[in-house]
């Protein structure tokens, strides 16, 4: 069967696609993020007829990075629909479509342009449903493509988590690969609370395995952390693009006889503390790598969680390895700015060599 | 692969059609991105139109003479799936590498 409907369509919206996954559901497909992300979109859309999908250039173009494309030609302008570019006007909008009993899944196109709506967002979409006593709840999914990695221009790759997660009322989401990313909508696009959907720009175009029927095969809870390998000495927690990064640093670490596991956090909120806690006491050990700066980052949560449940058995304090407090650098420096396989190896390093005493 | 449509766009001034005087490319010629792709006239002048992006040509629409309304599809290119968003670059996919080595002595208490 068809992939998605990505390859039938085209952006003159003339395309007859129809074989979709919502028509024949089918077991573990080989997809890109791309296509894992517009096949759980078209679902959605297939499910819920109150769900729709809005943003800049998400309508007749199919979206920038094509997470929409051929979704307005099977479903419908009413329902996949193009705004100006304001992103202020897109988020208020969906403050009134939730009112009205819709669930918007509008998209910000850049994370960098999420800030035009920080009020929109913080003051209304996060506060709406504790502002009414519960009568007015705001089942919003705003996909935000985020995360640096693809060389793009100033504002078109930031690392916003530890602002939306700083929010409350808001729950925030990042997937790693295909399959979380297909999974991880889907559930996003269910919940009765607002949900920013954080994608990893730089992964769109990774390819891997989707089992669409099922999302943890090992067990494990669709808002919880999630294991991706496992390992006795250290344990890399990360969530988005640094998540393969840190599966990568694994397999170098097992050359030097260093046994790691990384866990992708998943949902940074709420951050799923059972699992780190589990994760720890096991390893004893735990770096933490983001792309968003040091201070005041999500790293520094995630540590104190760390400290708080393994304090007796921990090896070391907990290392981050991120970003540096620096604006998001342009493109050509971007390879300095991102965590590389190197500054997360000293972190582990650093980590390895604590003494106590 | 896919399909990427490009409509005729918005001349200047809110011209809203323009007539085909000569197409610079042919459906299976490979196009550069800012590659003179056809030259239309409006009531205002004649202009060649550059090419939006790199891709193969995969049809044309409108022979010498024709009017095209703006917004109308004027040009369809195949470009391959992993081509990145309209900002961007894909990154490239390169097996790891590093400089660091762990050296570490374990106790498995």
């Amino acid at each position: 069967m068809s992939n998605s409907i990505l390859e039938g369509a085209n952006a003159t919206g003339d395309d007859t696609a129809t074989n979709t996954a919502a028509d024949s559901p089918a077991p573990t497909t080989v997809m890109s993020m791309q296509q894992a992300l517009n096949r759980a979109l078209d679902e959605v859309l297939a499910d819920n007829p109150k769900a729709v999908i809005f943003g800049e250039d998400c309508g007749r173009l199919g979206g920038v990075f094509r997470i929409t494309d051929g979704l307005q030609a099977k479903h419908g302008a009413q329902r996949v629909f193009d705004t100006p570019l304001a992103e202020s006007g897109i988020l208020g909008m969906s403050v009134g479509l939730a009112m009205a009993g819709f669930h918007p899944i509008p998209e910000v196109q850049f994370d960098g342009f999420a800030y035009p709506a920080i009020n929109q967002i913080v003051c209304q979409i996060a506060r709406m449903n504790y502002r009414s006593r519960g009568t007015m709840p705001m089942p919003i999914t705003l996909r935000v493509p985020s995360f640096g990695g693809i060389r793009a221009p100033e504002h078109h790759g930031e690392s916003l988590e530890a602002l939306f997660a700083h929010v409350p009322g808001l729950k925030v989401v990042s997937p790693s690969n295909p399959h979380e990313a297909y999974h991880l909508l889907k559930y996003a696009a269910t919940r009765p609370d607002p949900v920013i959907f954080m994608e990893p720009k730089s992964r769109y175009w990774q390819k891997g395995e989707v089992d669409a029927a099922t999302h943890d095969a090992g067990g494990g809870s669709p808002t919880g952390a999630k294991v991706m390998r496992e390992g006795r000495h250290l344990t890399l927690v990360a969530w988005g693009a640094m998540v393969s990064r840190c599966l990568q640093v694994a397999e170098l670490a097992a050359e030097d006889g260093i046994d790691i596991e990384v866990l992708d956090l998943r949902w940074l909120k709420p951050i799923d503390a059972e699992a780190l806690t589990a994760s720890v006491r096991k390893t004893r050990r735990a770096v933490v790598v983001h792309e968003a700066p040091l201070t005041s980052g999500l790293g520094a949560e995630v540590a104190q969680l760390i400290t708080q449940s393994c304090f007796d058995t921990l090896k070391a304090a907990v290392e981050r390895v991120t970003g540096f407090d620096v604006p998001y650098p342009s493109g050509d420096l971007e390879d300095e700015y991102i965590p590389n396989i190197d500054r997360i190896l000293f972190g582990i390093q650093r980590v390895l060599e604590y003494k106590r005493g | 692969m896919a399909e990427i449509s490009f409509p005729l766009p918005d001349l200047g001034e809110g011209l809203i059609e323009a007539t085909v005087l000569e197409w610079l490319v042919s459906p299976g010629e490979q196009v550069e991105r800012n590659q003179p792709l056809v030259e239309v006239e409006t009531t205002k002048s004649a202009v060649e139109l550059p090419s939006p992006q790199a891709g193969k040509v995969v049809r044309i629409y409108g022979g010498p003479g024709d009017k095209i309304n703006v917004g109308e599809p004027l040009i369809v290119f195949e470009v391959p799936d992993n081509t990145a968003g309209i900002v961007g670059t894909v990154p490239k996919e390169e097996a790891p590498k590093r400089r660091v080595r762990l050296s570490a002595v374990l106790d498995e208490d």
